[in-house]
């Protein structure tokens, strides 16, 4: 094949040609990027977040000043809770995770504030709280029923054990065995590490160490208290209502405020991601379409123009597939051209995204596939003209010349 | 000779129809992508008090870790809440012509009404200048004043939804109202009121509302009132009471100044810095002199109110409309070039260069309006989507108000659009304004 008049034609009308490549380079610099960012967010959003999130509910409730029993009370709820029907465990807890709000302290494997330090996201729960989460206890043991205990309020009380997540047992500990070590607060009173869990993310799912995590041992104060339930599968929904009535028949000196669902709570946390994906995504697919638009325009406008000029290559011997061929090669040799400069305007955008956002850097990987996606949807629009094109009729090379 | 200019327009577009839909469709996609972003940029980074910003500050010192900075990723940032000795002495030095300092708390509000069912109320523990600094505005009564701050007096002011759900909207002043154990008088209801972004207090959501209830500062410590927003603490303190709380090196109080003026702005500066020289004598404070002042717009940035999402989306709605104008460009050029014959008979009777390129970009004009009113159309689509996105109750009522279709933003995206249509035509009409009409009569 002779690519020599398809160059000549490029030649003789550059600007059209050059707009159609300038607009297929910047449309892949844009949608690989915005791609690169939907991806991320999707790891984030569908990782594996350790609690039972389908699961498990959250029951919100405030104490009447005056009227409330304090443990005895949550204790009776508790109780309540795990007795209905469907319900495999429930716990109460000073925070809820993947909620946006929570606690987190210090950790030491040294008194003193000395040896290395862990940020950690700690979650005050029962006996139950492993199970009411759905973790997996991957090492060691569960909390013993008797060390769990309600703690003074505004007190600086430790605990005597700690489960941690293994990504917290990792920051503290290094590689070595953590269970049946000892990790300290700040003010250097020691607990126990009496069992791992194989991961959970904690409070804040945006923070870069969200899964650095600890139970404590604590019925949570009232002040922050909410009860934290897992029902099996496909029986949360029952469950809730199931627990909405059965605590609404007790007056123990609370007020049940809501019963929520986790993935509710969980993706309102993670609405801004959710959003940004749905939002970059609907970009990404009107970028091609008018991408589309622009070559289908051209090569619509060159086909039309060049009329006779297809007239007359027929009237000497071109075949129809060889008109076809023509226009998509044609159209190939400026997309590809778009293509190669989109690559270095979507490695720029990349650098730039990056150093201003603190964004990890665009894989090139997603460049191949972005090349490829525009090779398609190009040949794609290019199709229809091209084929009126073969078409046109050699009488028309005869009738004004 | 508009008139005639349009005409021709109009008759052009007609031409060719489907063409031309096709570049209004191009031009309202990019500005409908950009109308979206700017809608909420414009919402999001908005000064929610314009008026007073230059002259509330926030109050901050660093009364961190000397180990250990504040914000470990940007060290130069004190903290942006105080402790609870700092802010009642600084609040009592009475060095600033006007200042407040509060906090964010909750309890159970227990109404008498018929059918309203006990409630968690928010409550904004704050000192009486509050609604005079901010500027809010009541429907019925008014504040308290520093005694029923000391006292703590059983005083408190409902905001217009509270007053709707506990007395059917009716003027509630001298009524009393039942949070935990206390009742207290309201002494105001104010008009429906939610800065956004909320200033004042960016600790928990940005764009949430405003609490639910506002009572006397000092009912705080007298009922042991929980903090609601942040409490960070830095110093290993044995603490036994709420007592040990109050003196700890834990910050959560808000503070802030009115400062009119730059003198007054460097008088209590120096006071803060005077203040933290007579603390590090003590031992506290420890850290280099690091005292902030910021005010309503420094204080909006060092929190980051406007996300990195905000920008990078801002940025690639306009990259995105580029490549709209690109392709607008492309196809008018074709279509243009397409139409030159006629373009080239009407310079042989007479139409100068200027008189074509007018008509060209007569007809781009229009265009960019009618993409531009169709992306008006589309953006709103838009909205209701990204609305239908945070359809839960924590985030819903935020995003309404940075959804909420904003006539500035509508007005500017109608230009914008007409200034897109003038970018993506010139080319093209001047193009075809310098071609020689004779090469296009030639094979007529």
């Amino acid at each position: 094949m002779d690519i020599k008049p398809i160059l000549s034609s490029l030649r003789r009308s550059p600007t059209g040609a050059l707009l159609v490549a300038l607009q297929i380079a910047l449309a892949l610099a844009i949608a690989v990027n915005s791609l690169f960012i939907i991806v991320q967010r999707l790891e984030l959003l569908n990782r594996d977040h350790g609690v039972d999130v389908e699961n498990t509910f959250v029951v919100s409730w405030v104490p009447v000043a005056g009227r409330f029993a304090g443990e005895p009370a949550m204790r009776e709820d508790l109780q309540v809770l795990a007795g209905l029907p469907g319900v495999v465990a429930a716990t109460t807890v000073n925070a809820v995770p993947l909620s946006g709000g929570g606690s987190s302290t210090s950790l030491y494997t040294q008194p003193g504030e000395k040896g290395q330090r862990g940020d950690i996201n700690y979650f005050a729960v029962t006996e139950r709280g492993i199970e009411a989460f759905g973790l997996e206890l991957v090492e060691g043991r569960n909390f013993d029923a008797t060390t769990v205990r309600k703690l003074p309020r505004n007190g600086s009380e430790f605990v005597p054990e700690v489960i941690l997540t293994r990504a917290a047992a990792k920051e503290l500990f290094k590689d070595e065995p953590a269970v049946g070590r000892t990790v300290y607060d700040s003010l250097g009173q020691p607990a126990t590490v009496v069992g791992i869990v194989a991961g959970m993310i904690g409070s804040w799912p945006s923070w870069d160490q969200a899964g650095n995590v600890a139970l404590f041992p604590v019925i949570a104060d009232e002040q922050q208290a909410r009860y934290f339930v897992r029902a099996l599968p496909g029986r949360r929904d029952a469950a809730m209502k199931a627990a909405e009535d059965a605590l609404g028949r007790i007056d123990n000196g609370r007020v049940i405020l809501r019963v929520r669902p986790l993935d509710y709570i969980a993706a309102s946390t993670y609405a801004d991601d959710q959003a940004m994906t749905v939002y970059l995504a609907v970009v990404i697919a009107l970028l091609l379409g008018v991408a589309a638009l622009g070559i289908f325009g051209l090569a619509s406008f060159n086909v039309g123009a060049r009329t006779k000029q297809i007239g007359t290559r027929r009237a000497v011997g071109a075949r129809r597939l060889d008109i076809v061929r023509h226009f998509l090669v044609e159209n190939w040799l400026v997309t590809t051209a778009g293509v190669v400069v989109g690559c270095v305007l979507a490695l720029l955008l990349g650098l730039w995204l990056s150093e201003t956002f603190e964004l990890p850097r665009l894989k090139l990987y997603y460049l191949v596939a972005g090349a490829l996606v525009l090779w398609g949807v190009s040949l794609a629009a290019a199709l229809v003209p091209a084929r009126r094109a073969a078409r046109v009729s050699p009488a028309v090379a005869t009738r004004t010349v | 000779m508009f008139a005639y200019d349009l005409k021709l327009a109009i008759d052009s577009l007609k031409r060719t129809p489907g063409l031309s839909a096709l570049m209004a469709l191009a031009i309202a996609l990019g500005i409908a992508v950009c109308a979206v972003t700017i809608t909420i940029y414009h919402a999001v980074s908005s000064n929610p008090i314009p008026h007073r910003s230059q002259v509330l500050h926030a109050v901050t010192l660093d009364t961190w870790d000397v180990d250990r900075p504040y914000d470990e990723d940007e060290p130069e940032n004190p903290p942006t809440l105080l402790t609870y000795r700092d802010a009642t002495t600084l609040y009592g030095s009475g060095a600033a012509p006007r200042s407040l300092i509060m906090y964010k708390s909750g309890d159970l509000m227990l109404p008498e009404r018929a059918g309203v069912k006990p409630f968690h109320a928010t409550l904004r523990i704050t000192t009486h200048e509050f609604f005079a600094m901010f500027d809010v505005p009541f429907q019925h009564g008014g504040g308290w004043d520093a005694a029923a701050d000391a006292g703590p007096q059983p005083l408190a002011v409902l905001s217009a939804e509270t007053n709707d759900k506990l007395f059917g909207g009716d003027n509630s002043v001298g009524r009393t109202v039942k949070i935990g154990s206390t009742e207290y008088r309201v002494a105001g209801v104010l008009e429906p009121w939610a800065p956004s972004p909320k200033f004042f207090d960016l600790n928990n959501g940005v764009f949430e509302d405003p609490e639910d209830v506002y009572l006397p500062f000092g009912w705080g410590r007298v009922l042991e009132l929980p903090v609601h927003g942040n409490t960070q603490c830095w110093k290993s303190e044995n603490q036994s009471s709420y007592t040990d709380f109050l003196n700890s090196e834990c910050v959560w109080l808000q503070a802030w100044a009115e400062l009119p003026d730059a003198r007054a702005r460097e008088r209590y500066q120096a006071h803060l810095d005077n203040y933290a020289r007579s603390q590090k004598a003590t031992g506290r404070m420890q850290r280099p002199l690091n005292n902030r002042l910021y005010d309503v717009e420094q204080w909006l940035e060092r929190n980051e109110v406007v996300s990195r999402d905000n920008r990078v989306l801002l940025g690639i709605a306009f990259l995105f409309l580029g490549v709209c104008l690109v392709n607008v460009v492309g196809l008018l050029l074709a279509k243009f070039l397409n139409a030159a014959p006629l373009t080239g008979l009407r310079r042989a009777l007479g139409a100068s260069r200027r008189d074509v390129v007018r008509q060209h970009v007569t007809e781009v004009l229009l265009l960019g309006l009618a993409g531009g009113v169709l992306g008006i159309l589309l953006a709103i689509g838009g909205l209701a989507g990204i609305r239908m996105l945070y359809d839960d109750e924590y985030t819903r009522a935020s995003y309404e108000r940075l959804t909420a279709v904003d006539p500035v933003v509508v007005l500017a995206t109608l230009a914008l659009s007409v200034l897109a249509g003038i970018v993506a035509g010139l080319y093209p009409s001047w193009r075809i304004g310098r071609t020689a009409p004779a090469v296009y009569l030639k094979s007529q």
